[in-house]
């Protein structure tokens, strides 16, 4: 995994087959009421239409989700089918990091030879999550009810502590200044906002409109819904939750799906609109942080990614990462002497919002873009998941 | 010495022409007649054998000419190996809801169920004298080849055609009676043989439709239904379109929704007889026909089309501007590309080429009405860009100059014949419901009468496609519902061709010759100058309930020809809907009503100047006077919107029959385009239609 070798030398991403609905925040779209993997399958299908992808070229799918839907125990063959191809493949989850794992586990398909195009479909409705009940006799309660969302956010069962806990802990321990986290919110919604306005996010998010059961309309989901205009005065004005976190500064839990495809190097002339432009997997890290400090983890990550791969900073055309607290950004800035100000550029999950399974999958979206627009460059992924881990990557645009 | 506009399909039957009817004073055949050829005299009468009798296809027609031939003491015998599903049995319910109870249980009476197992006819077969095998078993060649052996090694004399979905004559060694789905009820046959038989004359004079078509692979119906599947799962593997996504833009379209209708019709077996017609067509005319990887799989699967209630389609699909013009060179361009084979082929008389995709496949337009209405140039330029998408149809099976001739008769004229003996005329229509197509042809037809030096005609239906009289095509009024303009066209040019009827011919006779006369062909031909009718025909006007107002001038023209003390029976008509026995009609809508062949024989003693003694009813040119404010007496329906098109109609009526004859057009077909603009029509069927069909 040196510099300049590509972990994976079969597998691409052909540029353009990708797409992703819009992230409307929890209870704010008709996604609130509907099975996720069917949207996932069927918002997919509709994807691979306006990209030119006869969906029959796939040969393999891998789905992420975090969050049980129904039927869920038919993974991957359900979810293509939904898709109108029936497909083998598998359901892998990694909390916040699935989109981006289940990318490189699709390189992994296609470098071992094992299938040429495979599919990554990533999905999660947060409203409304299934309440599970484990009868575990065993135990003082006997049986326990668990809100899969609400409950999991607020508690990590190997530590003891929520996830915004994590924030305020690694806040503390970084020894941060609340007004530049607040600054750093503010910017990214800036971000958001002028990325939303320059038509960017039109190249890979897709309006979607709902059917209810009788097949009239249900309601449209053509916005990241509850992304609201701030002020850093009205940043400051908030109440913080824990150090340096407030409602404003951190993520809100949302429902969505994205997209993408990995193929062999010889079909990306196939798929892609633009075959000419090679995308390539470069390297992987991961870590796992001491207890709860979860937000400094893909710090982590990316320093021993680099560190690795003896690519620096400098390296980096692209930076983008998952940052359910602003907290995230500001111990990545410190640590790596890296400014806030030049990483997120299209928008980040602080504000489009946190449905988990495809978090990373349209951040890596919007990155990859992004440096298309730049005319190629290495794209640095990166993001925190639940268990206090950091997740990083390096693809390279050319 | 007759003149025709172009051949009558009736005469492809071996039954002559309508004109002969009407100069023979009887029908060219009847039943009774007919069952002692194919069946023997009463005392040794014979047997109808169906084998394969609890398919689909058997059941079905065990059902359909078993309550035809029951009056006639045929007996039907439903042949099938044991261990079938009782087929048969699963047809009663549906027989109880078209006969009720009593002659349901009368019907079943005359099926005899026997098995057999495939080998050896059952010795009470010999007690039932078969004398005609309908053979519905699978579409196996040798097996079919097996069975024929079978029956004729006990029965040599019997008469047997196949129901086969796609293997020629000549491949079977029988005769083919092709039927339509469904097949309890529909009356569509496709034919194969060498010259009409009394077996298919026998059909049609049990009210059937068989139609003659050629001794190729496949048949008109399947080559259309089936190459539409193959054109939908093509495209849907090009774009990923869902199938219930592709059957609502085919309906827009075309009409039909054919993937649902493989699920209704039992997606197991119906993709097998697709897969199975397109697999014979492709080998034999190459990949326009060829059966996609979707199909093939689904032939071996049995899956339906559609998604399982838990997954009803949840993520809507639309097509853009080009897009949707790319789905029609997917969809029409193969179409036309396999007419233009069977248009080579010369399958079959043109109007029946049309008439199949509109009677058994849901088409809105007949395949070639609707060539016609694009025009050849436009045809030939969609199917040249299918070939660009799909450039291996290209290779077989196109024939572009068969497009070379649509200006002939036979095109022109797919709906409306026109027949004269130098005297009189006749003119059939062979559609059940009225278009600008009809409307179109009809004018032509006259012009054409009028041309050869005609005075006298007859306006009826063509004693073979169509059936009934069912009134206007309420399609023809979606464009009218968002354009008062595009109604009052609408309006206005049908109700000026009717009046043709009136003005442009010294004596002009009305036939009802089928079950009903409705709507706008009533309107239509209450503008002759005599309406003749069938005594049972039902005659009504029931456009109160769609809601629409009728705009064909029956707000006012029956109302000028008839006596003020009829006309709160005229209203009666016009605000329930309720149609009218045309025996009780008689001098103030109808003028004669009878039995069939005394019907004949006056409308065409009227139609000659003969003896008739019916006194023709003059239109009243001037206002008239003594309209009632309001309806007396119409119970009050609880219904506001049924309230306010009664109003809406009786306010036509007041304004059209209260101005002159010459007003009155202008008149009534505001009154009817105002009335579909608004609310009321557009939450009432039509709307609703429109909705479904046309907002994708």
């Amino acid at each position: 995994m040196k510099k300049g070798n590509p972990m994976f030398s079969r597998a691409r991403i052909p540029y353009g087959t990708w797409g992703s609905s819009f992230f409307p925040a929890w209870q704010m779209s008709p996604l609130a009421q509907v099975n996720i993997a069917q949207f996932a399958g069927e918002a997919a299908n509709y994807i691979f239409n306006k990209r030119k992808v006869p969906k029959n070229t796939l040969d393999y799918l891998i789905i992420g989700s975090t969050v049980p839907w129904h039927w869920k125990f038919w993974t991957a063959p359900l979810v293509s089918s939904l898709l109108g191809h029936r497909l083998p493949g598998y359901h892998m989850e990694q909390a916040c990091a699935t989109g981006l794992q289940a990318t490189v586990l699709a390189g992994m398909e296609v470098q071992s030879g094992a299938n040429d195009v495979v599919g990554v479909l990533t999905f999660d409705r947060t409203s409304d999550s299934p309440v599970g009940v484990f009868p575990e006799r065993r135990a003082y309660e006997r049986t326990f009810a668990l809100s899969d969302v609400w409950d999991n956010f607020g508690f990590d069962p190997a530590t003891g502590n929520a996830m915004i806990t994590t924030a305020g802990i690694a806040a503390r321990k970084h020894k941060l200044d609340r007004r530049e986290v607040d600054e750093c919110a503010f910017y990214r919604y800036k971000q958001y906002f002028e990325t939303l306005e320059s038509g960017f996010l039109d190249r890979l998010l897709f309006p979607f409109e709902l059917l209810n059961v009788q097949g009239r309309p249900l309601g449209k989901v053509d916005s990241d819904a509850g992304v609201r205009q701030v002020t850093l005065g009205g940043l400051r004005g908030m109440h913080e939750l824990d150090t340096c976190v407030t409602s404003g500064t951190q993520t809100h839990a949302s429902d969505g799906m994205a997209t993408l495809l990995v193929t062999s190097k010889a079909k990306v002339k196939e798929l892609s609109t633009r075959p000419e432009i090679d995308i390539q997997f470069i390297a992987k890290a991961e870590v796992r942080t001491g207890p709860s400090l979860m937000p400094e983890a893909p710090t982590l990550a990316v320093q021993k990614l680099l560190g690795r791969t003896g690519f620096t900073m400098d390296d980096i055309a692209v930076v983008k990462n998952h940052n359910p607290f602003a907290v995230n950004d500001v111990i990545f800035s410190r640590v790596m002497n890296y400014d806030w100000h030049n990483m997120n550029k299209t928008g980040c999950p602080l504000v489009w919002g946190h449905p988990q399974g495809p978090t990373l999958t349209r951040a890596l979206i919007e990155g990859l873009e992004e440096a298309v627009d730049l005319g190629g460059g290495h794209v640095l992924m990166f993001g925190c998941a639940a268990g206090d881990v950091g997740i990083a990557a390096i693809l390279k645009v050319s | 010495m007759a003149n025709t506009m172009r051949e009558a399909t009736l005469k492809t039957l071996g039954l002559g022409t309508v004109l002969d009817i009407f100069r023979n004073g009887k029908l060219p055949a009847t039943a009774g007649g007919l069952v002692d050829r194919v069946f023997g005299k009463a005392g040794s009468r014979g047997s109808l054998v169906v084998s394969g009798a609890n398919g689909i296809v058997g059941a079905g027609k065990s059902m359909q000419l078993g309550s035809r031939l029951r009056p006639f003491d045929v007996p039907v015998v439903a042949l099938d190996f044991p261990g079938t599903p009782d087929g048969i049995g699963m047809q009663y319910p549906g027989l109880v809801r078209g006969f009720g109870r009593e002659q349901a249980g009368r019907i079943m009476e005359n099926v005899i169920s026997l098995r057999y197992d495939g080998t050896h006819l059952p010795e009470r077969l010999n007690g039932y004298k078969p004398r005609f095998l309908l053979e519905a078993i699978p579409e196996v060649l040798d097996i079919k080849k097996k069975h024929y052996k079978l029956f004729r090694s006990s029965y040599p004399k019997i008469d047997i055609r196949s129901v086969t979905s796609g293997f020629p004559s000549s491949q079977l060694g029988v005769g083919i009676a092709h039927p339509a789905f469904p097949h309890e009820i529909n009356k569509i046959w496709e034919i194969v043989e060498s010259k009409p038989s009394p077996g298919t004359q026998l059909f049609w004079a049990l009210g059937m439709i068989p139609i003659p078509v050629s001794d190729d692979w496949s048949f008109v119906l399947d080559v259309l239904f089936c190459g539409l599947m193959a054109a939908g799962t093509r495209y849907h593997e090009a774009s990923n379109m869902p199938y219930w996504k592709m059957d609502k833009y085919i309906r827009k379209h075309l009409g039909p929704n054919p993937f649902r209708a493989h699920d209704v019709i039992g997606a197991k077996g119906a993709n097998f007889l697709t897969w199975s017609c397109l697999h014979h067509c492709g080998k034999n005319y190459g990949a326009v026909f060829e059966p996609t990887r979707e199909l093939v799989e689904r032939k071996e699967s049995g899956q339906n089309w559609y998604p399982m209630n838990h997954f009803r389609p949840l993520v809507d699909w639309s097509l853009e501007g080009e897009e949707e013009e790319e789905f029609k060179t997917w969809i029409l361009g193969p179409l036309y590309q396999m007419t233009s084979l069977l248009l080579r082929e010369k399958r079959s008389h043109l109007s029946h080429m049309n008439a199949i995709g509109e009677l058994c496949a849901q088409f809105r337009h007949g395949i070639l009405a609707a060539i016609r209405r694009l025009g050849a140039d436009t045809v030939l330029d969609l199917v040249k860009r299918y070939h660009k998408l799909h450039p291996e149809a290209a290779k077989k099976s196109w024939y572009p100059d068969v497009f070379g001739t649509i200006e002939g008769a036979d095109w022109q004229q797919l709906y409306v014949n026109a027949e004269h003996d130098g005297n009189a005329g006749v003119i059939t229509i062979s559609r059940e419901s009225y278009n600008s197509d009809v409307d179109a042809e009809l004018n032509r037809a006259i012009d054409w009468l009028k041309g050869e030096g005609i005075e006298r005609v007859i306006l009826t239906g063509d004693f073979h496609l169509s059936t009934q009289m069912i009134g206007a095509d309420t399609s023809e009024f979606y464009a009218g519902l968002n354009d008062s303009k595009a109604g009052l066209k609408v309006a206005k040019s049908w109700s000026q061709t009717a009046r043709r009827l009136h003005d442009e011919f010294k004596v002009s006779v009305g036939f009802v010759n089928g079950k009903r006369c409705l709507g706008g062909l009533l309107e239509l031909l209450t503008h002759c100058h005599y309406m003749v009718a069938l005594e049972d025909a039902e005659l009504g006007l029931p456009e109160v309930t769609l809601p629409v107002v009728p705009g064909m001038e029956g707000c006012h023209w029956p109302f000028r020809k008839t006596d003020a003390k009829k006309w709160p029976k005229l209203f009666e008509l016009l605000l329930t809907g309720r149609p009218f026995k045309a025996k009780e009609t008689v001098g103030w809508l109808a003028d004669y009503a009878g039995p069939m062949d005394k019907a004949i024989q006056k409308t065409w003693k009227i139609v000659t100047g003969g003896a008739h003694g019916l006194k023709m009813r003059k239109v009243k040119t001037g206002p008239l006077k003594g309209l009632p404010k309001s309806v007396r007496g119409m119970k009050s329906p609880d219904d506001p919107a049924l309230e306010a098109t009664r109003k809406a109609i009786v306010d036509n009526v007041r304004e059209s029959c209260g101005a002159t004859l010459a007003e009155a057009l202008d008149i009534q077909s505001k009154h009817a385009a105002g009335f579909m603009t608004g609310p009321l029509c557009r939450k009432g069927r039509i709307g609703a239609e429109y909705t479904k069909t046309i907002v994708v």
